[in-house]
């Protein structure tokens, strides 16, 4: 992973690019808020850590303008303060995570871990699930045959694999594949999108089922 | 050399008829209310080259014996089908025709080839007014028909004409482009077919 550190405390700054380095992450240390934005929109990280208290720019400062320029990576705040409030405006203002002052090195690394872990095992390229084979990635379906699928049927089938041999209902199906807030879809959208995938996952000769009625709730079943 | 021998006239008229035989099924299905049976249907009588050299290929004596017994596609033809339904929906009314008899069948959709090509691909052994190569008359003649849908009719195209076009530059990368490709077409299909099943059903 390739993290900022921003850290006017040059002594703790040493410890952190320290310790991370140790776990082989890539990191990059600056010493204030502007310094930060500025790396941010230079270079791609995983991971961006700001300290509140800085001078020149505040972290609070430098993450709504990161935030506001559409940037989108995982940023964690540390801070000195306290004061529930400051953590919700922090969290409020777009951070994903937040550690208070003093913090143990450790739990920091547990939580770079968590972190990577989410990132990628949690969203599995490829499921297999009984005779068939889910590339999420490639957006693609394999079993005696391999078709493509949309992003919709691959995130469908994604959470139907998931949740195997649950009974899933309309709604939970709607929530976790149009799960955008822009985006809008019935229960006619998932309809379509089930019969697809149960036309593909005839095509490709598999033994999966799509088992439910047009009023669901529907389930994936082994044979 | 003539591979057919006197036999190509009987070639070119098994063509003619199985065509207009094929046309007609097609008809009767429009009379009877439902969706026409395919889009476009083509044949040919395999060109004396090209017959010359499948037989020296597939190890078959290059005599007239060989075209018309070993190899089975001298008069070949070809339905393409505007979904994947219609191409079963024909096969079922082939399959009911008791002049032809199927000797072989390959289906290419259900098991398409590792490249991507589907396909469904039937040899007909044809009972026909013409004498044959054994010299029975009623004569047997064979011929091959293929039925696939418009998106896997368009894939091939392009395969084949990527397939003689030796000077390709990392022909491993694009073979795995053009089998992307039919899997997106496959999805195509399934998509349409599944659509017009929708609105029947309504």
């Amino acid at each position: 992973m390739r993290v900022l550190i921003a850290e006017d405390e040059q002594q703790l700054a040493h410890v952190l690019v320290t310790a991370l380095k140790s776990v082989h992450y890539e990191v990059t240390a600056v010493a204030n808020g502007e310094e930060a934005v500025k790396a941010a929109q230079e270079n791609a990280y995983d991971v961006i850590i700001l300290d509140i208290m800085m001078p020149v720019k505040d972290g609070l400062t430098a993450l709504k303008e990161i935030r506001a320029g559409g940037d989108r990576t995982y940023i964690m705040m540390l801070t000195a303060m306290a004061e529930i409030d400051d953590r919700v405006t922090g969290l409020d203002a777009g951070a994903d995570d937040y550690l208070t002052k003093p913090f143990s090195l450790k739990e920091l690394l547990a939580r770079l871990r968590s972190l990577e872990r989410r990132n990628e095992d949690y969203d599995d390229d490829v499921l297999n699930f009984a005779d068939l084979t889910l590339d999420n990635n490639e957006q693609r379906l394999e079993a005696h045959n391999s078709i493509s699928l949309s992003k919709k049927e691959t995130r469908l089938l994604q959470y139907l694999i998931l949740n195997a041999g649950k009974a899933l209902s309309i709604a939970d199906l709607i929530n976790h594949t149009w799960d955008d807030d822009d985006e809008v879809a019935d229960a006619t959208d998932l309809w379509i999108n089930i019969s697809y995938l149960r036309q593909k996952l005839q095509a490709v000769n598999s033994q999966v089922q799509i088992t439910g009625e047009q009023g669901g709730p529907f389930t994936l079943v082994k044979p | 050399m003539d591979i057919y021998g006197p036999f190509q006239p009987a070639l070119n008229q098994l063509l003619t008829n199985l065509q207009s035989q094929i046309k007609a099924l097609s008809q009767a299905e429009v009379t009877a209310g439902r969706p026409k049976l395919y889009e476009h249907l083509i044949g040919r009588v395999k060109a004396q080259q090209s017959m010359i050299e499948k037989c020296r290929r597939k190890g078959y004596p290059v005599t007239t014996e060989g075209a018309l017994r070993d190899c089975k596609d001298a008069v070949g033809l070809r339905i393409v089908c505007n979904f994947i339904d219609d191409i079963y929906r024909c096969l079922k009314l082939i399959k009911a025709n008791p002049a032809w008899q199927i000797v072989k069948e390959k289906d290419y959709i259900t098991n398409a080839k590792p490249n991507g090509y589907r396909s469904y691909h039937v040899i007909l052994a044809v009972t026909t007014p013409f004498k044959d190569v054994d010299g029975n008359q009623p004569g047997k003649y064979y011929a091959e028909i293929q039925l696939r849908t418009i998106a896997m009719d368009s894939w091939a195209s392009l395969e084949h004409e990527m397939k003689y076009k030796h000077n390709v530059q990392d022909a491993e990368r694009i073979g795995r482009e053009l089998k992307k490709c039919a899997e997106q077409l496959a999805a195509c299909d399934i998509q349409m077919q599944t659509i017009r099943q929708l609105i029947n059903q309504n």
